[in-house]
């Protein structure tokens, strides 16, 4: 579609790849599951205790079968999501166990919250898909609220949505629950409607939990998303041709083996990687080289041929303030631009991933809908061009009159929700209302509009029985 | 007492091998190994800390102070009188079962050396049977619990309980940190302390001691 902007030279990126081929040979990466190494030996890789050493033809071969476009199902068919190539699809934040409100306090996140999210979500114009654990809710046992938020998934919208990859365990019920809703495991076998995250730990490590949700999702074919998360100069070097060459290493080793279970199982590689913050050895989430490896994950990836992640509104910020918005802007562009494929996190996370603000979502959305802008190909055709207005315009002629403007006056532009604009007095006049206010009174309509989606009451009844069935399993 | 400014300046500035020969000259003139480690490298760590704290000193130039530091430690200790300990105490540190965050928990464990304590550090996904065997182990007087994660947080509290049961909770203090975690969630599970970060950690690690 676009020129991408490229972090590297061809030299460069052979230079890379010939790195991260001897990690794989000569480090190995680490499986914390017997029965990974299992397929790996039967395969004919090397192991050696937990640790597995890749070749670079075993690397290669096993790419081959990653699809480089696919389709995400969802239940409402207006609403599947293609990924790869020039496609690509924005789902919400992840993982968050704090709330930060309009005041700048602090609180845990609750059910409520979640379905909230949800709700925002189903009515959201810009976001393609839901996600999974937006907020952790702390008022649910959480060895079972990963039951209720994809009960929440299915229920309270009809976009697609990922499933759990806390364990194995949470990983099944997940995808019986999809089951439940496409009418049988068959159903959905090598159809992706669940995608899942499969974390490494970096440097060069796979757990055990993460196996095994790896496990479960590739035997049925669906879409595992590797999202690296290395903080360089912590967990890989600290410079970013280091950095790039442990997250290729990592990812690819767990995109062979994801191959080697069931070859075609959709992929995405890459991450959030950022730079430690050298002063409190944190994380610089919101930092240039947060967004610079954005634009190496999406150039290794279309080296690869594998379909890839980045960013989202990303944003060490405690408050949807300027910090928050800045680089929150500048790494959702990036994503988009670069050329990534699959952003978690696209809105409202704040906070180095630990807060979710129902604020900053919407005006996240916001930047979502003016990168979507930005990056839709110019139309160039007659009548885009208009030289009739122009002629009739001649010199000096107002075309703010013209029938095509007035016709063209809400679709042909974006249209800011929360943005302002226009003269200062007007804004006083109205109350001087900062952007997260007017964002907290848009919140509060939204969510009283909407309207919960329809569903076969019989597969809302089977769901509602597996929960609760399931949920007396693990409370015993 | 001789001036030792440029053992103090080396430490400060991480380089280990300088600070090794300065050590040694020191004690070659006479000085008295219990005082140096009191009165001229603890403090030198103090001040690293402090300088940590302001952002004036970074991460990575902290960490090599403290290495320098062990390994002037190293040298001392066989050298120290009856009484006189090279230790602060006795921690045992790690992140607990179900839980394979160890960036901050790593943190909190090397700032805690560097302020002078023994650390044992079990490393990630540790069950409450293992704190307790090493609380024994090491006979230990600090225990470190770090969790990142909301699933593992009630793993904290199953810790400390596991802990008393174990007739040992007189014997230690628990620490408890990671981002979720906050002081009304330490007082709930029955803790002793909260920090926030590594610099308070070790902190509040030394207001222990008396
Ligand atoms: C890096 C990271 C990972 C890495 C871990 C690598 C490693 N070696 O540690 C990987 C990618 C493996 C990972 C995996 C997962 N993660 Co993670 N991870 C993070 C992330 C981004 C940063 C954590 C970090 O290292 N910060 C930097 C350090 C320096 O800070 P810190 O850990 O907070 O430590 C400081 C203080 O808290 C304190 N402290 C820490 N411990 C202690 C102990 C004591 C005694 C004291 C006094 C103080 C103290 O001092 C430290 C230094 O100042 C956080 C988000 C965040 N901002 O916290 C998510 C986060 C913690 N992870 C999360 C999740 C959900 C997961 C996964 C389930 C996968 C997922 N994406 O859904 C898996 C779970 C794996 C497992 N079983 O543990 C959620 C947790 C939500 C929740 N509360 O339940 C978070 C918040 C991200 C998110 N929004 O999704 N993760």
């Amino acid at each position: 579609m676009f020129k991408r902007m490229e972090g590297f030279s061809e030299n460069d990126i052979d230079k890379i790849h010939n790195a991260v081929m001897e990690v794989l040979r000569d480090i190995g990466v680490a499986f914390h599951e017997p029965e990974a190494l299992e397929i790996f030996k039967n395969h004919g890789f090397k192991v050696e205790g937990r640790t597995v050493y890749f070749s670079e033809n075993q690397v290669m071969k096993a790419l081959d079968t990653v699809p480089s476009e696919y389709t995400i199902f969802a239940r409402n068919p207006e609403n599947d999501v293609k990924v790869g190539g020039d496609n690509f699809a924005l789902l919400p934040g992840w993982g968050a166990p704090f709330i930060i409100d309009n005041d700048g306090e602090q609180r845990n996140a609750v059910m409520e919250d979640y379905e909230n999210f949800c709700k925002l979500v189903h009515t959201s114009k810009y976001l393609d898909m839901n996600g999974f654990l937006m907020v952790m809710p702390s008022d649910i046992n959480p060895q079972e609220s990963h039951l209720d938020m994809i009960l929440a998934n299915i229920l309270l919208t009809d976009k697609a949505f990922m499933g759990s990859p806390q364990d194995r365990s949470k990983a099944v019920d997940s995808l019986e629950m999809v089951s439940i809703l496409w009418g049988g495991k068959d159903k959905i076998l090598n159809k992706p409607v669940l995608p899942s995250k499969v974390n490494p730990v970096s440097p060069l490590i796979y757990s055990e939990e993460m196996v095994g949700t790896l496990i479960e999702y590739a035997t049925l074919g669906q879409p595992l998303e590797f999202p690296d998360l290395i903080l360089s100069g912590t967990t890989a070097p600290i410079t970013l041709a280091g950095t790039a060459t442990v997250m290729m290493a990592e990812d690819l080793a767990g995109v062979v083996l994801a191959q080697l279970i069931n070859p075609g199982t959709p992929c995405v590689i890459g991450g959030n990687t950022c730079a430690t913050d050298m002063r409190t050895g944190g994380m610089a989430l919101g930092g240039p080289e947060a967004i610079k490896i954005i634009h190496i994950i999406a150039q290794m990836g279309r080296f690869y041929g594998v379909p890839t992640k980045s960013g989202g509104s990303l944003t060490d910020a405690f408050f949807p303030d300027m910090q928050a918005g800045v680089e929150s802007a500048l790494s959702m562009f990036t994503s988009i631009a670069a050329g990534s494929h699959f952003m978690n996190q696209s809105c409202g996370i704040l906070a180095g991933f630990n807060a979710m603000s129902f604020e900053k979502f919407l005006l996240d959305e916001e930047i979502c809908g003016m990168v979507r802008k930005i990056v839709t190909p110019v139309e160039v055709t007659e009548e885009s061009i208009g030289m009739d207005q122009i002629k009739r315009a001649g010199i000096g002629g107002a075309y703010i009159t013209f029938p095509e403007t007035f016709k063209k006056c809400r679709t042909e532009l974006f249209m800011p929700e929360h943005a302002t604009r226009g003269s200062y007095e007007t804004w006083a006049v109205q109350g001087k209302k900062k952007v997260h206010t007017k964002a907290h009174e848009s919140l509060i309509k939204r969510l009283d509009t909407y309207k919960k989606p329809d569903i076969d009451p019989s597969i809302e009844k089977e769901l509602r029985e597996f929960v609760a069935q399931r949920r007396a399993a693990i409370s015993k | 007492m001789e001036d030792h400014t440029q053992i103090t300046e080396t430490l400060i500035q991480g380089d280990d091998e300088k600070l090794i020969i300065l050590v040694q000259e020191a004690l070659d003139s006479g000085a008295n190994p219990g005082k140096l480690l009191n009165h001229v490298l603890i403090p030198a760590m103090d001040v690293i800390g402090e300088r940590m704290e302001s952002g004036e000193m970074f991460i990575p130039e902290v960490l090599m102070g403290a290495r320098a530091m062990g390994l002037a430690v190293e040298m001392l200790k066989p050298l120290l009188g009856d009484g006189e300990s090279s230790s602060a105490g006795k921690v045992i540190i790690g992140t607990v079962k179900g839980d394979l965050h160890d960036i901050g928990k790593n943190l909190v464990s090397m700032m805690m050396e560097s302020a002078g304590f023994e650390v044992t550090d079990l490393g990630v996904d540790i069950a409450p049977e293992n704190f307790i065997a090493a609380i024994k182990d090491q006979n230990a007087t600090i225990v470190a619990l770090s969790a990142l994660l909301t699933t593992t947080m009630p793993m904290m509290k199953a810790t400390v309980e596991a802990i008393c049961e174990s007739g040992l909770r007189e014997q230690v203090k628990i620490i408890v940190g990671g981002a979720p975690v906050n002081q009304s969630f330490a007082d709930e599970i029955g803790a002793d302390g909260y920090a926030a970060d590594a610099g308070s950690a070790s902190k509040l690690a030394k207001s222990y001691l008396n």
